[in-house]
Order: structure tokens, then sequence, then C-alpha cells
């Protein structure tokens, strides 16, 4: 049990699976009593598994809050049904595709009731989604602007452009979405090279000498063997789990998986369980009796069992427990998948991501995969891991035999920018950008948690989602924000549990200070309009609070 | 997660279309609702840009936090908008606290089928009534209960506020079974005479 940097290690109970318990345990979660005393005391937990502290906080919903947000979603569905009606009494225009007379009489082509929330909820809000842009998405980007007489059914461009709102909505956390610059020059090189189009799958005529290049690189990047490089991130998941594992494996997945995991998990044919978010005594429980008790009728022993996460979750900006998934794999002998999406290139001192961030062995990690798409500026995922296994997908993967490969400009940015990030170019500027998005992230959640907002997440995740609750103030946000010439993205009910809508902020390390304190300002001043300052814990600024803990409270406080 | 299977595979229907322009009622379209056993490959929208893996999120709408606690302040707001009409009387008003409550709760959790957004499981739950598709048709959850139990209260308030008396206990007792019936495990799925079938 080693003591955690510049603290001590307090000496508590230990417990069989080696948690260390710590004050009062409520609900499996360990809640530290040392920080209701308020000490400043860096507990270490979990027998030394975490060198950093590892804050992660979901503050529940304010009770009155939730009410009033059913209340919204209630007064809405009335209204909805309201103007069904009237729709349908031809008092009200009806705008969706309806049938003609002569098909009246035959078995119905529309669906209407699947539409009712399209219809009555989204459209209503509808101006705050797919804003076109037209300009590249950096720091800063041009809006067109767009506006509807018929209630967001249609828009119209008025011919404006919004110039220079600020971005917070691009997964741009290094910073490399530019159209200026090295890789911008290199990326022109090799398009007058090799063009643009590779026309054919790695396994037929598709693999260039620059994809070998890229997955050298790609491989000593991450501190694996081998590494393969797909064409699209989506479908490296998609494609490359069912590779993986078949029928008669098990697969646990994490609640708030990203779809592209949750179906390779289904295409696959495995049997898929899942474990509550980043909640360890779950996963435990879930191996135990897969290992207890087998497979379902048979009582046969699973062929494999593989760990799906996430290194961070997208939407709701929390890291995942990569020592503690570590140990639990190591001590019952099954096989973890990391999909490092929105981590790699963000997290970690030197940026490789989630593994770099706990300051693990990444040989520990069987598959590790990840994708381009965030913070390399290009597009494409990888795969990296042992040799045999990286040989073995060459041949099995469905997206190395039926994909095409990625393109050779692609391809370029990304050899550009992982040089970069690395070092290798000679300039210190991939190690200024990791250190710029750190210090933005702390800086903007502290000061937003200082506001009064909710925050989800983890101290140190680029992606801060701020808790809006009320359907209506998903679409007053967005517009009230773009109003203020910054864009953001707002995300509600179905794709959000109902109570959870949000608005999602995604960092970068191309925001200066001045851009990010042009947005508090802003967010600070909607903030008061909308009043969505429901955190019940303010922040006592500059207060540092270096407790490991994961705070879910309960009800009571 | 159960399926939430209705029965065995109903014959093709007929459709039901209005002659309006617009629908009103989900109709026509035949969605199977046998088991799929594995795992069906999802095509079409496929939860992409959502926060969870939640297949119908109108499954776990009930289980939210404070989501009781608003059920019980909207059937109290309701029963003092009644209280405040100057008509009523007191066992008039209770009863008709109670008949309109078991009415909306009829019509929203045993009537309107299907889901009001699109959902990746392929229309499984195109048929099922909103009480079917609850925690994916795992009966005795503790939502179910509390829903199960409200109306009870509800009756036996009516009851003691009408002070027991003929009239109003029948009408009391026929929306109470009404709303009570659906519920019961046996009748998942069932669809008696036909009625509100597709």
């Amino acid at each position: 049990m080693r003591p955690g940097p510049g603290g001590c290690c307090c000496r508590r109970p230990l417990r069989a699976n080696g948690c260390v318990a710590n004050g009062e345990v409520r609900n499996g979660y360990v809640r530290s009593s040392a920080a209701a005393a308020g000490q400043i005391h860096h507990v270490t937990q979990n027998g030394g598994l975490y060198k950093r502290p590892f804050n992660e906080a979901f503050e529940e919903t304010p009770m009155l809050v939730a009410v009033l947000t059913y209340v919204g979603y209630g007064v809405l569905t009335l209204f909805g049904y309201l103007r069904d009606f009237l729709r349908h009494l031809r008092i009200e225009k009806c705008h969706r595709a309806t049938e003609r007379e002569e098909q009246k009489d035959f078995v119905s082509l529309y669906q209407d009731f699947e539409n009712f929330y399209t219809r009555n909820l989204y459209m209503r809000i509808r101006d705050n989604w797919n804003r076109p842009i037209c300009s590249v998405p950096g720091a800063r980007v041009d809006i067109m602007e767009r506006q509807s007489h018929d209630y967001n059914w249609s828009f119209k461009y008025t011919g404006n452009i919004i110039k220079g709102v600020i971005n917070m909505g691009s997964y741009n956390y290094l910073g490399f979405a530019r159209n200026t610059g090295a890789c911008q020059e290199a990326a022109a090189r090799v398009l007058e090279q090799y063009g643009v189009g590779v026309c054919s799958t790695r396994q037929e005529i598709g693999n260039l000498d620059k994809h070998e290049e890229l997955e050298k690189l790609v491989a000593s990047f991450l501190g694996v063997e081998a590494a393969m490089t797909y064409g699209m991130g989506f479908a490296t998941n998609s494609m490359n789990i069912p590779a993986l594992v078949g029928k008669g494996c098990l697969i646990l997945s994490d609640e708030l998986n990203h779809a592209s995991l949750v179906l390779g998990a289904r295409l696959s044919g495995a049997t898929i369980r899942i474990f509550k978010h980043n909640n360890m005594q779950s996963l435990e429980k879930l191996l135990k009796d897969a290992i207890v008790y087998g497979q379902p009728r048979t009582r046969r022993p699973w062929k494999k069992i593989l760990i799906l996460v996430e290194g961070i979750y997208s939407m709701e900006g929390s890291i995942v427990r990569l020592p503690e998934v570590i140990a639990l794999k190591k001590k019952y002998k099954a096989y973890l998948y990391l999909d490092e999406a929105h981590s790699i290139g963000a997290l970690g001192p030197t940026g490789r991501g989630v593994v770099d961030y706990f300051g693990l062995d990444p040989e520990d990690v069987d598959v590790m995969m990840g994708t381009f798409t965030k913070s390399f500026g290009a597009s494409g995922g990888y795969i990296g891991g042992k040799k045999e296994l990286i040989d073995y997908l060459r041949t099995h993967s469905h997206s190395a035999v039926y994909a095409t490969s990625l393109s050779p400009p692609v391809v370029e940015q990304i050899v550009t920018s992982m040089k970069c990030i690395m070092g290798q170019d000679g300039t210190t500027l991939g190690k200024e950008c990791i250190q710029q998005l750190a210090e933005n992230t702390r800086y903007f959640r502290r000061r937003l948690k200082e506001m009064g907002f909710i925050i989800y997440g983890n101290e140190d995740s680029p992606v801060v989602p701020l808790m809006l609750y009320m359907p209506a103030k998903i679409g007053a946000f967005g517009r009230e924000m773009l109003k203020r010439n910054i864009g953001v993205v707002v995300v509600g009910f179905p794709a959000t549990p109902i109570i959870e809508s949000r608005a999602r902020f995604c960092l970068s390390a191309a925001h200066t200070r001045e851009i990010l304190d042009t947005a508090l300002k802003e967010i600070d001043e909607v903030g008061d309009l909308l009043q969505l300052k429901y955190s019940r814990h303010r922040l006592v600024p500059l207060l540092d609070r270096p407790f490991d803990e994961t705070t879910y409270e309960e009800t009571e406080d | 997660m159960g399926g939430g299977s209705a029965d065995s595979a109903p014959p093709i229907g007929t459709a039901q279309i209005d002659k309006g322009g617009c629908f009103l009622e989900t109709t026509g379209v035949k969605a199977s609702a046998a088991p799929q056993t594995g795992r069906a490959s999802v095509a079409g929208r496929m939860n992409v840009g959502v926060a969870h893996s939640e297949v119908n999120p109108n499954t776990r709408v009930m289980n939210s936090r404070g989501i009781w606690l608003a059920y019980t302040i909207l059937v109290g707001l309701l029963h003092v908008v009644l209280l405040s009409i100057p008509f009523f009387s007191i066992p008039v008003v209770w009863t008709l606290t109670n008949v309109i409550h078991n009415l909306a709760m009829y019509v929203f959790l045993h009537t309107v089928k299907g889901t009001p957004f699109e959902t990746p499981d392929q229309g499984k739950a195109r048929l099922l009534t909103y009480w079917e598709q609850m925690d994916y048709g795992l009966q005795f959850t503790s939502s179910r209960k509390f829903l199960s139990i409200s109306p009870i209260i509800l009756y036996l308030l009516a009851s003691f506020y009408t002070k027991y008396d003929a009239v109003h206990f029948l009408i009391n007792t026929a929306s109470l079974l009404s709303v009570l019936l659906p519920k019961l495990p046996q009748f998942h799925g069932v669809r008696l005479f036909g009625i509100n079938k597709y």
C-alpha cells in the first residue's frame, strides 16, 4: 500500500477484496468521513491503486426541480395532444408526411404515435441542432444564420453568417481542427502524391505504406506491440467486437456505453450483461456470478469474459475507474476492451489517454481501442494490443475485409498530429497543448461550480455536462447562448434520462483564457436569467479538496 | 430484460384509418411480438447520440427520482380544483376525483400503446400499453406496486367521505375495478374482444 504523493496513508480496515473501508458505507459506496470533518488529508483508498485523487461527482437532482420537470413534460404532452387534435380537424396546418387520398384505405404507411415526441417537442426547439457551419470548427466557428416562419418546420437562410461564435461543442480537445499549420501542409503534400480515395479494402489493394507507417506510430504512441487502423471510429467498435467474441462468450458492458459498443456487442451474438455506470461493486458481482454459475442453462464455463468500458463517457464526463477494473480483470481472468474515443490525447501528462492518466501499464489492457476523430482532428479508429491479436484482426475483422481503408491525407494528418503530441516534430507544441487543455479543464469546471451550476463528471475530464433538467430550458439555453455568440450542444429526453437534460461543453486546447472568460461570463448571465444554478454545494473559491471519493449523494446530504 | 412479449403472433388486422388528413391512432402495421432470441441486429436509428444504452426509455420513467411525488401532487391538485367548484358537495367531489383519476389512469396507462419516440427495438413495444412496457414487463416492481395501490387508497378515501352511500359505492367500485383489472399479471397483453389490439 503505497501512500499517495504528498500525503499519508491512513490505516483503515481492509476488506476482502482489497477495498479500504473508510468511514460509513452507504449503498456500497464508501464515503469518506474525513470529508465531513473538512480535513485536508490525502486519503488513499483501495490499497493504493490510485496514485492521484479521483474526484467524481454526480449531484442528485433537487426534488423540486424534478417535479417541475415532470410538470413541464406533462404540459408539453397535453399541448401535443391538443395540437394533434387541431391538426386532425384541419384547423392547424399539418406539416408531416401523410399519404395520398387514394392510399388511405390500405394499411397505413406512417406510424402516428411514434413521431409524437418529434412533432410536438423536438420540432419546437429544433433550431438548436444541425446548425450549418461554414468554417473550420476550431475555437471559433462561423454559423449560417437561419430563420423559420413556420415554427421550425422549415428553415430559410437569411444570408448572414454569424462570425466568430465561440465553439463549445466540437470534440477538438487538442486544437488540431485547423486549416493552417504543419498538419495541413503535410496533408496537402500527401494529397498531391496519393490522391484522396483508396478505392479498396486493406486486404485487397488498399494497404498503403502510409497505413503501415501510421500503425507503427500508433503502436509506439500507445505503448503496445501492434496496432491496426480503420476508416471509421464507429465501425471499429461495431465490426471488431464480433471478431473477438461470439456465442458462448460473456460481455460485461457499462450502462452508458456508446452506441457503437452496444451494436458491436449485439452483433457478436454473445450474452450481454450490463453493470451500473462506473460501479466496481456491480462489476465484481457480475464477474463472480458469471464464474460461479457459468452459462445460463448448461452451467458450462464461459469461453471468454470481455469487459467493455470507455475512457471518458462523453455524456457524463466521467472517467472510468481503470485501476480497479484492471485489478478485477486480473483477479477473475477476464479480458478488457477499453474504448478511448474521448480520452486519447485528452488525458494524461503525455496525452496517451486514460492509461497514462492513471499511470498504469498499457499491457494490462487487452484491447485498446480509440478514434482519431476527437483529439487528432482526423477521422477513423484504431485498435492496439498484442501482435497476435492484431494479426488475428487483420484477417478476421469485417472492416479489414470489407471496408475501405483510411484516406491518405487523413492518415498524414493523424501522423503529423501524433508526432506533434509525442514531441517528435521537434517542437514543444504538443506538450503545451496538453497542458493548456488540463488547465482549461480545471479552470472551467472550477469556475462553473463556484457559480453554482450542477456539473457532472470527473474533475479532469474535458467534457463538461451542465445540467438543465427542464425541457423548456433546453431550447432556451441553446438559443440564449447563440444570441451571445456561443455555440453549445444541448441534449434532452429520450437521449438522456427524463430528468437529466443537459448542455455539454467540450473544452479545447485552442480555447484561450480570454475565450473561456467570455464564455463563463455569458454562461453566468444566462444561468441567472434561466435560473440554472441549482447546486446546493457552493464551492468556496480556491479551496482544494484532494479527496479521492466519488460522491453519489443520497437524499440526505 | 424480458421482452414484454404480448402473446402468440396476432393475426393481421385491418387498419383503422381516419378519414381526415392526419392520423390519431397507431394502427395497421403488424409488429411481431415474438421475443427475439439472441441479439437482433439493430438497424435504423440506433441510440446514436444518446447518453445510455436503454432500449426503451419509457420503461424507466416511473422509476425516476421525484415522479411519485409529482404524481401525488397532481392528484392532490385535481382534488383541490374539484373542491373549489361551489356546486359539488364533498361526497361528489371525492367520487369525481376517484373517477377522473381512474379514467386518466386507464387512458394513459392502459389504452395508449407504443412509445412517443422511435426506439431501436424494432417495434417490440409498439403494441404494448405503457403498463405493459414498464420495466420491460417485469411484474411486481415497486413502481407497479405504487401505481396499483394509489387507486385503492383513493377508493378508500372516497368511500369514507361519501359515507358509504350506495350509488357512490357502485360508481367508485366500478371505476376501481376498471383500473385494477388491467394491472393484474394475468392480464398482461390481453385484449378483450379485440379492443385496442392494434
